[in-house]
């Protein structure tokens, strides 16, 4: 059963020069103790869209519904009980703790907050916590400063965690933490997940990263999703230009087998008011004079959709 | 023609040492490393190895109030960069040697125009008048791909991946033969990273500069470098040519580096992350600095610091079991 889903979602943000479409008709459900990765380049608006979905920024139009429910409009006391069921891990391990609160007065904030506890119980609730997310006795009366990166982002799951939420939008939650920290965390997540049957809207920039959590894989650009599908039939069949290239792009460590780049030309355009049509086109090999024209998903394969307008015909 | 004459650099013994607050951090423990001409080599390391002052060593730039001591030999093409007089250096920087940094978007001055900080090194170091260097600044900035009349604009202006072309532009200008490039695209995104490594290969080639990468990334190591040098604790841990290295991984520390990549080409359900973290580098372990961590330790691994032993042709290993057994846990002879 989807657990959230997200139709024709958008947000816009005015700005001096015209309106940035930040996250601009997306349309996906997450099903129940699923993981969706959502990938693309800096500026694409996949932040935008995961703090969107949970209701960190108002969404400019479109429907989300959690559990079947539409949560799209809620206020006050309806997003705050939401908020308990919607929870977020942010990027920056540095920036997103209080540096104010000791690490165990910033796990215990959501548990007091939620009056769900009784004094004795937050301090027991804490400690489990705590242990759950491996964060070492000694260290729980330290200060954010006083830790690495990868012990603040373990502070940074237990806080999300604290009140037993139902879906998690991870944030680039590992861009910042070198590889073998990167792994205890994400093993971390995964334990999690399969212990709390855990929804998890995974954003990163990171492929292999994306590949190694995700059960599904929507690709975004310039606000726009261009494809989504199950994470394997993503990587063995893609048939957007630009997935492709994005595929191509990540450096492997293989180095028998080296695949063929695709080198992109030019760079991200701007997301002040676009064009219709493609707005991959002005860097598409492919491009030709229909992608100029508004283009739509359609489904290549079962559960496979995109929006190339030549998928089919080109087969890359 | 011997190895002293045929290296374009040689770094011997570096040790680099800074103080704070009573403390000695001991940043870069004796490493070892040469480069031949055109040659690249990667330095690989987790945050805090001290992959980056071996760099600022290398150019003498580490900040003089926080250093205690830079000890060793760093010979270039017969010079001794650690005595001789600054004026001497100040000649060689930008000149024979350049630095590009890991964040274009603060390496840049914001208040010049991007082609002015090309012509600047020009005008510095090959005695060219100020219309030619900027006609010198534009052709390189041509090279990087950037057109010439965005030459004026201010690196605001700029997206990320065209910021660290005007760095590459800057730190290529004078034609060095030696670059060290610090994390030169981790700040970038992966096509645009395909781009840079792309033209720093080109220029490479074309130009027969050496380079000296510092990255934290396997992957992009294996797409450019000849050699690797993984760094642990200020220490290499394992030297190799890429080959060497990435089919026959080592050292416990790589073979673990290799564990916790995602990798896209096989199914893993569990990474194997090396448990723990790097040592304290103001308390640095007895014996070797990996121990700690190490699923293989042995008795004598905690007891004495570790030497190098040579496992292949140019393959050398700091671990007391020498490489005897690989990655897949199978025992070599």
């Amino acid at each position: 059963m989807a657990l959230l889903e997200i139709e024709h979602l958008k947000k816009y943000f005015p700005s001096p020069r015209g309106t940035v479409h930040a996250v601009d008709d997306i349309t996906f459900s997450i099903n129940k103790g699923e993981t969706m990765g959502l990938v693309g380049e800096s500026g694409c608006g996949k932040s935008t869209l995961g703090r969107t979905i949970i209701h960190l920024l108002e969404s400019t139009d479109g429907v989300i519904r959690f559990e079947g429910k539409d949560v799209t409009h809620l206020k006050k006391d309806g997003l705050k009980k939401l908020r308990e069921d919607m929870q977020i891990i942010f990027q920056d391990p540095y920036s997103s703790l209080n540096p104010r609160l000791t690490l165990r007065d910033t796990v215990m904030e959501p548990l007091k907050l939620s009056g769900r506890y009784t004094d004795a119980q937050v301090q027991a609730e804490t400690d489990r916590l705590m242990d759950l997310v491996g964060l070492e006795k000694r260290f729980r009366e330290s200060y954010p400063h006083e830790l690495d990166g990868g012990r603040r982002q373990r502070v940074g799951i237990a806080r999300a965690i604290a009140l037993n939420p139902k879906f998690v939008v991870c944030d680039e939650p590992v861009s910042a933490l070198d590889v073998s920290i990167q792994a205890q965390i994400l093993n971390l997540l995964m334990d999690l997940q399969e212990e709390y049957d855990l929804t998890y809207l995974f954003v990163t920039h990171d492929l292999s990263v994306v590949r190694h959590i995700s059960t599904n894989i929507c690709v975004m650009y310039l606000g726009q999703m261009v494809e989504t599908a199950p994470t394997q039939e993503l990587f063995d069949h893609p048939m957007h230009p630009y997935t492709k290239a994005l595929l191509s792009a990540i450096p492997t460590v293989d180095i028998h087998n080296r695949t063929e780049r695709i080198l992109l030309k030019g760079e991200i355009n701007s997301p002040i008011n676009p064009k219709p049509g493609c707005r991959f086109a002005k860097r598409c090999l492919y491009a030709t004079e229909r992608c100029h024209e508004p283009v739509e998903l359609q489904e290549v394969a079962p559960g496979h959709f995109c929006s190339c307008p030549r998928a089919k015909e080109l087969s890359l | 023609m011997s190895n002293a004459e045929k290296n374009l650099i040689s770094v011997e013994d570096l040790v680099v040492e800074y103080h704070s607050g009573g403390e000695t951090i001991h940043a870069v423990n004796g490493v070892s490393f040469s480069l031949e001409k055109g040659k690249t080599i990667g330095l690989v390391g987790e945050t805090g190895a001290g992959k980056t002052s071996i760099a600022k060593a290398i150019l003498r730039i580490l900040p003089d109030h926080a250093t205690q001591a830079v000890r060793g030999k760093i010979n270039f093409k017969g010079q001794e960069l650690l005595s001789i007089p600054e004026k001497e250096m100040c000649a060689l920087r930008g000149k024979s040697i350049s630095m590009i940094f890991q964040d274009p978007m603060t390496a840049l001055n914001p208040v010049k125009p991007v082609v002015e900080q090309i012509a600047e090194g020009l005008r510095r170091h090959q005695n060219m008048s100020k219309a030619q260097s900027i006609q010198g600044a534009i052709k390189m900035l041509e090279t990087v791909g950037i057109s010439e009349d965005r030459a004026y604009e201010y690196p605001h202006q700029f997206s990320g991946g065209m910021k660290q072309r005007v760095v590459i532009a800057i730190a290529l200008a004078c034609n060095p033969e030696l670059l060290i490039a610090d994390e030169p695209t981790t700040a970038l995104d992966v096509t645009i990273q395909a781009q840079v490594m792309d033209l720093m290969k080109n220029l490479q080639k074309e130009l027969g500069t050496a380079l000296i990468l510092i990255t934290h990334d396997l992957g992009v190591v294996a797409e450019v470098c000849d050699y690797v040098a993984v760094v642990y604790a200020g220490q290499v841990v394992e030297y190799g040519s890429r080959e060497e290295v990435f089919d026959h991984p080592s050292h416990p520390y790589t073979v673990g580096l290799f564990g916790a990549l995602p990798d896209l080409s096989k199914n893993v359900h569990r990474l194997s992350p090396v448990e723990g973290l790097p040592p304290d580098p103001s308390n640095l372990p007895e014996g070797c600095s990996f121990a700690p961590r190490c699923p293989r330790a042995l008795e004598g691994c905690r007891k004495a610091p570790v030497g190098m032993s040579k496992i292949g042709d140019t393959h050398i290993v700091r671990c007391l079991l020498d490489g005897k057994e690989d990655s897949h846990g199978t025992v070599r002879d």
